[in-house]
């Protein structure tokens, strides 16, 4: 967790490229199809339940199986690795490139993320908090909600087992909550980001600082 | 004199197994079924899932088994000793039993409920069906016991005439030197009498075959089945990891397969959410079942998707 931060470089640099990239990894071993060239338009998941798929960006072939692989999100293919086109991949090779616009509360969220201490899902699956942190949630929201290391405060689902997931990590706020009951969320990714409570006014501080720089523009 | 059962006198045995005697039945009764259908790979399969019930521990009355298992764990891991895999606790009554969502769990005498401790030896893609494979060991019991129309609803409820006849919770659990799964059971068998709100939707194997059943007998065949179930899982698994693939046809896993056959889900008319009773989200149409163990659902726009969590209550079709 950072104590402090140059908030000029990094809102000079969300704003002169306000971009993310995201690279695209091969999902597996196999033979790869593009479905996308460079510069090309894609869309992410849509729908209520993001049940519509984003742009087809490559099909991935092992042992007769095709698998087509979607984007997770939108923007444009910034760059590809045409060679691979049509070749035997490794498990993680990079195929291409996203370059995605960011939002101004993705841009803040960026920010925070540096700023709070995430916790991570143990595997993929979907995440609910536990009963009694979500009754506290529900009373005081939240900010108001403090938690420490040994804490029961999630529970992963996954095909109906349940398993409590007890927080490691610095006491302090759940500031942020990235996951939504239903969802699935991939191993590794954060499910909360927490806050020791004296570090919150330089959260305020980083929301206010960016409001207000974007909005001027 | 009547009882609650409804059904006069109950069988005096109860859920109190031996682990010896689950062993003859499985050696008796067990493998010969399954090598009617599974020949010679049976008795490995029944190998791999032998851990289940090294252990039967009965109790009277418990307040709740997995609370009973969860203190087991700890009291052993302090100790400095290992937890036996496949320990079962059982108890005739539980006083303060409950679901998932804290739903209340209504466990009286004449049930089977209790819980089974299961060492996470699983890969995550075998864990993912660990719940699968106690509904099917449960429906293959009830079917057994003569409620042939016994079926299962993803993920694992087991519905006799539409109404719920046994239901599992599964947790898992750190101990401070290993990592636990929790396979909590309640089976209504010779119970009848049910709370109010769960009059409609609730059943037990006694009333649908219209006579007391043997809780000590079924005990033994719901263990029984149990083993073949679970090692399954440890079977495919080794199959899966030398290569081989699954055994199925068209090389599905063999737990997958026998659930299909059992279930009735694939085509029905649900109502899907989180928690269902407290927050439904959407109706939908199920397709199929992926080989994650996910349900394929159809929306009425026409567009599919999958889900791996949750639960559904199939929508009455007029």
């Amino acid at each position: 967790m950072a104590n402090e931060i140059d908030f000029d470089e990094i809102l000079g640099k969300y704003r002169s490229d306000p971009y993310d990239y995201i690279d695209v990894c091969a999902a597996h071993t196999g033979v790869v199809r593009c479905q996308v060239a460079e510069g090309g338009e894609v869309t992410a998941p849509s729908g209520e339940w993001l049940h519509i798929p984003g742009t087809v960006l490559y099909e991935i072939t092992r042992e007769r199986n095709s698998k087509l692989v979607t984007s997770q999100t939108n923007g444009t293919v910034s760059s590809i690795h045409s060679e691979l086109d049509g070749r035997f991949v490794e498990a993680g090779e990079k195929l291409m490139t996203i370059r995605h616009p960011m939002k101004k509360k993705e841009i803040i969220e960026n920010i925070l993320k540096e700023v709070l201490f995430l916790f991570p899902a143990p595997e993929r699956a979907k995440y609910f908090f536990s009963l009694d942190i979500q009754s506290r949630i529900e009373k005081k929201g939240t900010r108001a909600v403090t938690i420490k290391a040994g804490d029961e405060i999630i529970i992963m689902s996954l095909m109906k087992r349940d398993t409590p997931v007890y927080y490691d990590g610095e006491p302090g706020v759940i500031y942020s909550v990235y996951f939504n009951p239903g969802v699935s969320v991939n191993q590794g990714d954060p499910l909360i980001g927490v806050c020791a409570p004296e570090k919150l006014p330089l959260i305020q501080k980083i929301i206010t600082r960016v409001k207000a720089d974007w909005d001027a523009e | 004199m009547p009882n609650s059962s409804g059904f006069g006198q109950l069988p005096r045995r109860n859920a109190a197994v031996a682990t010896e005697e689950l062993r003859r039945f499985i050696q008796g009764h067990e493998l010969p079924l399954r090598r009617r259908t599974d020949g010679d790979r049976a008795a490995t399969i029944l190998r791999y899932g032998a851990f289940v019930g090294s252990v039967i521990e009965h109790h009277d009355s418990l307040v709740r088994a997995m609370d009973r298992a969860r203190g087991h764990i700890v009291s052993l891991e302090e100790g400095n000793r290992s937890v036996i895999g496949g320990t079962v606790i059982v108890a005739d009554t539980l006083s303060s039993s409950r679901g998932r969502f804290a739903r209340s769990w209504h466990a009286p005498a004449g049930g089977l409920w209790g819980c089974l401790i299961h060492a996470n030896t699983l890969l995550p893609k075998s864990r993912r069906f660990l719940s699968l494979a106690a509904g099917v060991a449960c429906c293959e019991a009830i079917r057994q016991e003569g409620a042939e129309d016994a079926c299962l609803r993803w993920v694992n409820d087991v519905l006799i005439a539409g109404k719920k006849a046994a239901g599992f919770l599964i947790q898992g659990f750190s101990g401070h030197l290993d990592e636990y799964d929790l396979i909590g059971f309640g089976i209504n068998i010779n119970n009848q009498s049910f709370p109010d709100e769960l009059h409609n939707t609730a059943t037990s194997l006694a009333e649908t075959v219209g006579h007391p059943v043997d809780l000590h007998r079924f005990t033994v065949m719901f263990l029984a089945k149990l083993t073949w179930n679970l090692g399954l899982l440890y079977f495919e698994e080794a199959s899966d990891l030398r290569g081989d693939g699954f055994s199925g046809c068209k090389g599905e896993h063999l737990l997958l397969e026998r659930w299909k056959e059992l279930s009735d889900t694939i085509g029905k008319r649900v109502v899907f959410g989180q928690n269902v009773f407290e927050n439904p989200v959407f109706e939908a149409t199920v397709t199929g079942l992926r080989d994650d163990g996910g349900l394929m659902l159809q929306l009425d726009d026409g567009s599919s998707l999958a889900v791996q969590s949750g639960e559904i209550r199939y929508r009455v079709q007029k």
